[in-house]
């Protein structure tokens, strides 16, 4: 059944404050007086300001300069156009749980939501659970809803909601032009032309709107209004999760980038939601500012799938013992992933994965005693007792071939001892091997008791040196 | 006094009786030897507890001892942990002793030691902990965390001291010292430093008998 296409658009006032906000430390105070700047034309002037120093005086488009000298405690940041598009990118994630048709358009992200109306009842309940996730990302957000994409924006910087087409018309045709997104420029010159409403424009012959104003406004009019198509680039959660984050201060202090790394968690965590898979292995790469030596942190996880206070966890642990020699700038992370996702199975009563205990246990080892600390232990085809077991990864091991009695311990080398002080019981036991390998041994294992009754596995070696020498201990 | 004899008769007949000098019983897995079992103060290794042993040298029986009542929680798919130990497990050996090999996790690290035995307490999956710590490492704090950590699992911890470790002061269930020769003292039990101190002894480790203290 065809449905009524319904454009959702969502803003963030302030974005670039917004953006640069995510990647302060959670203890950065949000009283103290924040600006952030920007170049234009030669010129470094504010563009957004935050409460605390708007009551000082500082407003956006004054010159830096300015606002140093008026407010001398200000903190003043610049524009971080990545980050801000990033920003535009998380809230792009987020909305794509809602809707395949997402679109970025420039100063916000537009999602239709028409094809979802019928899934969620109403509207306001699609819209809701919308804002609600946006909030819970710490984001403060605009949502308006228009029958054509490019008014979306227009009407969420209101927050205004209107479904049909006429209403929407009449609606835009009142607003005064400074409502709409149009550039400074273009502004002045329909003010000069005495110009104030979009109806004015409107009244203007199509042929004059064109040479006076000059297409490209034209056709966005025709957008906004629904007389023309908007061309959407439709976004796509990316292929890989690959994410660069860079920090606005940078720190040395691991709280802060453990923090950092939650943000990038939560964003992780979105897209394997959205690409429908789980996660097998994490990388994190620290960039130092000074152009030291980077710091990497790698995990793989027992199980793939995502669980992110154990994750955290995990990265804490592998920070831990790192000494950062200077302050983190940019940090990387990385994710592999595979589309197979087991059913989480929770317990019934306590409501935890039991299922995923065991993994969770040993990757929280792992990440302390590394890789190779963490093991089990197995048994290979050689005679030669030094060569008959080998670490193997934890959970695994292989068939043990019968060999006759064998002590429980092997010492890692084996040490010479004085044959006069020990008591032969039982043996020998000819081993002879390594032929093959260069490597040719040619011993007699006895076990033999010492003066105070431990009992001991020796050996008398032929091949290559001679001599007796203790291997084991059956304690 | 005959009459005291009757009510004393009397009173152990009722198994449904409890007395305040009788001890409650303690879970505990069997050590997988009836006569020490028998010695032990709940009938076996007690279960959530620590339990310190302390051998005059290294691979004096500490593994003998264990490794029966190890065998048999991974039989029932419980994992083993084998932290730090000072020398290589056999392979071989402990397949013999019908340890599943599958089940048997070894932390090679000696440094993290506590801590992980810390973290596999709290996850309450293991079968049993046996773990070798440093004698640097060996603090009053930290054994006390780990007995505090052993209380609320079901496995039974083995904290088994380098040899000439000095252990500290704690409140360990049971303290066990391995004498070369395979001879084994009960330092401390349930009830203190028991009075009726047992001594194992063997002709040789492979099999510890337990003998009438003389």
């Amino acid at each position: 059944m065809p449905h009524e296409a319904l454009w959702t658009g969502i803003v963030c006032p302030q974005t670039a404050m917004q953006a640069l906000l995510r990647l302060l430390p959670e203890d950065f105070d949000l009283e103290d007086a924040l600006a952030v700047h920007d170049t234009v034309g030669g010129r470094t002037r504010v563009i957004e300001v935050n409460r605390a120093a708007h009551r000082l005086g500082v407003h956006a488009g004054q010159v830096l300069a300015d606002a140093l000298a008026i407010a001398p405690g200000l903190h003043s940041l610049p524009r971080a156009r990545k980050a801000e598009q990033r920003l535009l990118e998380e809230i792009a994630l987020r909305a794509y749980q809602y809707s395949h048709q997402v679109a970025i358009t420039g100063d916000g992200v537009v999602l239709e939501t028409g094809g979802s109306r019928r899934l969620h009842g109403r509207l306001d309940t699609l819209l809701g659970a919308l804002a609600d996730d946006l909030a819970q990302m710490g984001l403060i957000t605009r949502l308006g809803s228009a029958p054509v994409p490019a008014a979306a924006c227009l009407l969420a910087r209101r927050k205004r909601h209107q479904a049909k087409l006429p209403a929407l018309r009449k609606l835009l045709s009142e607003w005064p032009l400074a409502h709409l997104a149009l550039a400074p420029g273009e502004l002045r010159k329909l003010d000069s032309l005495g110009l104030k409403h979009l109806r004015d424009v409107q009244a203007l012959p199509r042929f004059e709107r064109d040479r006076r104003l000059g297409q490209a406004l034209t056709r966005y009019l025709d957008e906004i209004t629904g007389h023309q198509q908007t061309p959407l680039v439709y976004w796509q959660p990316a292929e890989q999760f690959h994410q660069r984050l860079e920090l606005p201060v940078p720190t040395i202090r691991s709280e802060a980038l453990l923090f950092m790394l939650n943000r990038v968690l939560e964003q992780l965590h979105h897209w394997l939601q959205v690409r429908d898979r789980s996660l097998t292995r994490i990388e994190v790469e620290m960039h130092p500012e000074d152009q030291g030596p980077v710091v990497e942190l790698r995990t793989g996880l027992g199980q793939a799938g995502f669980h992110r206070q154990r994750l955290l966890e995990i990265l804490r642990l592998k920070l831990e013992p790192v000494r950062l020699q200077s302050a983190i700038e940019s940090l990387v992370v990385r994710a592999e992933s595979t589309a197979e996702q087991p059913p989480p199975q929770a317990d019934l009563w306590t409501g935890t994965n039991v299922n995923d205990a065991w993994p969770a246990l040993l990757d929280r080892l792992k990440a302390r005693v590394g890789e190779e600390g963490l093991c089990g232990i197995a048994a290979c085809s050689d005679h030669r007792p030094e060569k008959s077991w080998k670490w193997s990864p934890p959970g695994t091991t292989t068939a043990v071939c019968e060999t006759p009695l064998r002590p429980n311990w092997l010492l890692p080398h084996p040490k010479p001892c004085q044959i006069k002080s020990l008591t032969l019981m039982d043996g020998p036991e000819r081993i002879e091997a390594g032929w093959w390998d260069g490597q040719d041994t040619r011993r007699d294992y006895w076990i033999a008791h010492d003066r105070h009754g431990n009992k001991l596995w020796i050996f008398h070696e032929y091949k290559p040196g001679s001599g007796w020498f203790v291997h084991g201990l059956f304690g | 006094m005959p009459s005291s004899n009757t009510l004393e008769q009397l009173l152990s007949a009722r198994g449904d009786l409890w007395r305040g000098r009788q001890r409650p019983p303690v879970p505990s897995i069997s050590t997988g030897r009836a006569a020490l079992d028998q010695q032990l103060p709940g009938g076996g290794w007690p279960r959530g507890k620590l339990i310190e042993l302390l051998p005059e040298r290294v691979g004096v029986g500490e593994m003998e001892l264990l490794l029966p009542c190890l065998a048999e929680q991974t039989r029932q798919g419980l994992p083993v942990l084998f932290l730090a130990p000072p020398l290589i497990p056999c392979p071989q050996s402990l397949v013999r002793h019908k340890l599943d090999l599958t089940r048997l996790l070894i932390v090679r690290e000696q440094q993290y030691t506590f801590w992980a035995a810390e973290q596999c307490l709290k996850s309450g999956l293991c079968g049993a902990i046996v773990a070798w710590p440093a004698s640097a490492d060996v603090r009053e704090r930290s054994v006390r965390r780990l007995q505090l950590a052993a209380e609320n699992g079901q496995a039974p911890v083995f904290l088994c001291y380098a040899p000439g470790c000095k252990p500290p002061a704690s409140l360990a269930a049971l303290r066990l010292a391995i004498r070369t020769g395979g001879a084994l003292d009960v330092l401390r039990g349930q009830r203190g430093k028991s009075p009726d101190t047992i001594r194992l002894n063997a002709s040789n480790v492979v099999s510890l008998t337990t003998r009438a203290r003389s």
